[in-house]
């Protein structure tokens, strides 16, 4: 028998004559499209949302604390006992308006108080950041099927693919979304992408199917040129990158293109000297950034959650330089059509002397993975929630809708 | 003066015993190039040497096709299957020669990084093992056996992610290329000791249940069974995990004062000595560090464990869904030569299947940028490829889960712009350290109209010529009157490369 009359058949530049195979990368996820907000170095959330009602507080701050509701630039009320710092005002009109809740006292099992340990303990998604290496976000990817491949299902608008996502195929780390596009010189930008166009028209087999899918994602994002974009609803982004980052997530989730996850990281909250000055921009940016994107997304937000969250909050006691060193509990803030907000949710343990842990540190009452855990399952549609939070039981507060 | 190779290889190898080419980049560049044979393209490749080109290899450089087809497949498979007789291709050897950690142990890997790369701290040493890799890949005589390493190394994934793994893991590499083409016990019994796999699924905490720390790991035990023997449905239970945990309790490496990861340890004060049972069989108390071994024994004896090796092989080598006969020939050859990895490779690298059957395999990543840089004879440290290949979702050993990178086709689907973009910075000369001689691959050609330079790169890429649509396709409207441009070139083999037709084996 001729060798060559049974050869495997390869398809060539293209499958000639296969049948069209049926190829709508538009579908969405099931879930809501989630909007991590990391935000790096430990926020102190005693400043960010200060418990006013806590006649503590003021024992052990006093050059930082913020002043009580009502007065000048005092804090905005939240629920009688705690409040909201001046400098998130925009978060405030979103919690009046039950979109926004507050998890206070919440964190991590971590002791190490160390920046890297923390972090990597929460974008891990574990109670020790070393048992194991893949990120909670790459095991939810991994443990739910989009409804057609994307590349673009989960996407990190940063340098390097943060921990929380590594080990999964399908997340994109990019700077910027103008970065997702063809690498090739001007002059062949049109002939070349037509030229690959037409060797990837008919083809049948994965290659040719998902090459098709991301030419027209490329088309797509052609459209989306940042600097272009009209937010709605009259949003304002706050200048530099967390705004730029948020508007682009914007961006990608109006263009429909399967997006199911981004995280945009607000780093910078290490306040260990002058925490007041320090804090200000920071907090600025985070409340109009939020804000923005929500007003952004108008009718859309009914299928989106967006979680901020830090690794650690601060001491209780601020230390000699007018700043806060490495605490355990901090604020989580939650944001979304699907949140139940307008509620301050989560045990207080109280800030007396006896009421904190040994080193003087607010204690931990809500596991960060009761919240991610609840909202995997119930906003993210994804039911495994042991196979993204191993070695946990999460206990769900009932915050989501 | 201009040293040929011969000449080079002679003084460096005088002056430094060793050869040790720290520092000597440029001249490797200049001496380890690859050449480019005098003619290229001439006829269409025969199906079957392409077949074993593409998936027994990482693909043809310019000339393989000719040579395989000049010896004969069968032959040619029967020279791979034994490469400590084949002579390393120095454009390998010089370059590997430049790296720096390579042979080290891990403390020397971590000194060398800390003194080196303080501001780093972290990562250098873990980089010359990927870039080590990926030079075996490209250059590498002993190209099965790369491909091979490149299958063991996801079966006993270890990922230098995993905090000491980042040194541990070059150790580890050493191991199983000792192994690799040898007894599959003697694979599994190097990874069980293997500081990187100790460590990196946690045997290293694994102690009896009063003798302090954790107490039992099963980590180590329950991806023993499940990945690198028997296979999840091999027909285990959770006790026979736990009491196979038993076993391994004590099963460390020795530490210094400081960071200091010596080789193996048993540590007998950790080693719970009771009798256990495993898989059926008992195993006596009293053994201390035999335990361990007896399993290693038992597991890699189970029927199980060569089916699964069996089918893992066929996946790899033949096709996804691979033909249960097939399989089941393969698994024989592996209960009957007590899993000696050669035989297993010959039955089924000679087999029809593999020379004729099977579906198109999508590459992965590794295979694609790999395969590409043969099929132009690229000149290349390697170092500029492994940002696209993080791109492309597969830089090597960074696998964070223990089951290495997947091999079904729908995973890798996604990464398709990455591989677009590598190609056209390769072609075009943009990627760092690299450089492709298309000129000389399109003069080698011997053609002087654009059309058959055309059909020359077409038969190095994809081994035949290409149809009428195909040209009309890559082309366009114009086609070039005279000797195509050096940029015409570039652009027609980028997109040869980033056809759909060479994202597959």
């Amino acid at each position: 028998m001729p060798v060559s009359s049974t050869a495997p058949r390869r398809p060539l530049l293209s499958t000639a004559g296969a049948r069209q195979f049926v190829f709508d990368p538009q579908r969405g996820p099931k879930g809501d499209v989630l909007v991590l907000v990391f935000l790096r170095g430990g926020m102190d959330g005693l400043h960010v949302v200060p418990p006013h009602g806590d006649a503590a507080y003021r024992k052990h701050r006093h050059a930082l604390a913020v002043s009580e509701p009502g007065k000048g630039n005092g804090t905005r009320n939240l629920d009688g006992f705690f409040g909201l710092h001046p400098d998130l005002a925009p978060l405030h009109e979103l919690y009046q308006d039950k979109q926004l809740a507050v998890v206070h006292a919440s964190g991590s099992p971590d002791r190490t108080l160390s920046h890297f340990e923390a972090m990597q303990t929460m974008e891990r998604g574990v109670a020790d950041g070393n048992v194991t290496a893949t990120g909670w976000i790459a095991r939810h990817l991994a443990a739910t099927t989009p409804e057609s491949p994307t590349p673009l299902r989960a996407v990190a608008i940063s340098d390097v693919l943060p921990k929380s996502m590594q080990g999964a195929i399908d997340a994109t780390a990019v700077r910027s979304i103008a970065e997702y596009r063809l690498n090739v010189p001007d002059q062949w930008e049109d002939p070349f992408r037509k030229a690959l166009g037409r060797m990837y028209a008919t083809g049948s087999d994965l290659a040719s199917t998902a090459g098709r899918g991301t030419l027209k994602l490329l088309t797509k994002l052609d459209r989306l040129d940042p600097a272009q974009y009209r937010p709605e609803g009259g949003a304002q982004y706050p200048e530099g990158d967390f705004g730029s980052g948020l508007k682009q997530v914007a961006q990608l989730i109006k263009a429909d293109i399967g997006l199911e996850i981004a995280e945009v990281d607000l780093g910078g909250w290490d306040a260990h000297a002058v925490q007041i000055q320090l804090m200000v921009g920071l907090m600025q940016q985070l409340g109009k950034g939020l804000h923005a994107l929500y007003s952004d997304l108008g009718e859309r937000t009914k299928r989106v959650t967006v979680v901020a969250m830090s690794e650690f909050g601060r001491r209780v006691n601020e230390n000699g330089s007018l700043g806060t060193d490495h605490g355990r509990a901090t604020a989580m803030f939650l944001l979304g059509g699907g949140i139940r907000g307008g509620r301050v949710w989560g045990r207080w343990p109280g800030l007396e002397k006896e009421q904190l842990d040994k080193d003087g540190n607010l204690q931990v009452t809500t596991d960060y993975r009761d919240i991610l855990g609840e909202i995997v399952d119930r906003r993210l549609g994804n039911p495994q929630v042991s196979r993204v939070f191993p070695e946990y039981e999460p206990s769900y507060l009932g915050l989501t809708a | 003066m201009r040293l040929t190779r011969t000449q080079f290889l002679g003084l460096s190898a005088a002056a430094a015993g060793t050869v040790s080419l720290s520092g000597c980049a440029a001249l490797v560049q200049r001496y380890a190039t690859p050449e480019v044979p005098d003619r290229v393209g001439e006829a269409d490749a025969d199906p079957v040497v392409w077949r074993v080109l593409n998936r027994a290899m990482f693909g043809p450089r310019p000339g393989d096709v000719e040579r395989v087809a000049g010896v004969g497949v069968d032959a040619f498979i029967e020279e791979q299957l034994a490469p400590e007789r084949i002579p390393e291709d120095w454009a390998s050897s010089l370059r590997v020669g430049t790296l720096d950690t390579l042979e080290m142990d891990a403390e020397d890997a971590r000194d060398w990084e800390m003194s080196n790369f303080p501001e780093v701290g972290k990562g250098q040493a873990a980089v010359e093992l990927q870039q080590a890799c990926l030079i075996r890949a490209v250059y590498s005589a002993r190209q099965l056996q790369e491909v091979m390493m490149d299958f063991w190394s996801d079966h006993f994934n270890v990922s230098q992610l995993k905090a000491d793994c980042s040194w541990l893991k070059t150790v580890d590499d050493r191991l199983l290329r000792k192994h690799a083409m040898g007894k599959f016990r003697d694979l599994v019994s190097a990874s069980a000791h293997s500081p990187a796999m100790l460590f990196y699924l946690d045997n290293d905490k694994n102690r009896r249940r009063d003798a302090g720390g954790d107490g039992p790991n099963e980590n180590y035990a329950r991806e023993l069974l499940e990945l690198h023997t028997l296979g999840v449905n091999g027909g285990y239970s959770l006790k026979d995990v736990q009491e196979i945990a038993r076993c391994f309790s004590g099963w460390g490496f020795k530490k210094g004062l400081t960071w200091k990861p010596g080789d193996f340890e048993f540590r007998a004060g950790q080693h719970d000595d009771g009798s256990k049972h495993v898989l059926g069989t008992l195993i006596p108390g009293g053994q201390g560090v035999r335990d361990g071994e007896q399993v290693i024994d038992l597991v890699c004896h189970h029927p199980s464990t060569a089916r699964y090796l069996a089918r893992k092989l066929c996946r790899r080598f033949v096709a996804d869904r691979p033909d249960p006969k097939l399989v089941a020939r393969v698994a024989g050859v592996f209960e009957r030569t007590d899993g000696d990895i050669r035989q297993v490779l010959s039955a089924l690298l000679h087999s029809e299947e593999f020379k004729h059957g099977g579906a198109p395999k999508l590459k992965r990543p590794v295979e694609y940028a790999v395969s590409a840089m043969r099929a132009v004879n690229a000149n290349s440290s390697c170092a500029g490829v492994l940002p696209h290949l993080e791109r492309m979702g597969q830089l090597p050993y960074k696998w964070t889960m223990p089951d290495g990178y997947p091999e079904r086709p729908e995973a890798w689907a996604p990464g398709l712009l990455a591989r677009w973009n590598f190609v056209v910075e390769l072609v075009q000369g943009r990627l760092a350290g690299t450089s492709v001689p298309l000129d000389r691959l399109a003069r080698a050609t011997r053609a002087a109209e654009p059309l058959p330079v055309l059909q020359g790169l077409s038969r190095a890429v994809l081994g035949k010529a290409i149809t009428e649509t195909g040209i009309r396709s890559l082309v366009g409207e114009h086609m070039p009157k005279a000797f195509p441009k050096t940029e015409e070139l570039q652009a027609w083999t980028a997109l040869l490369l980033a056809s759909p037709g060479f994202q597959y084996r």
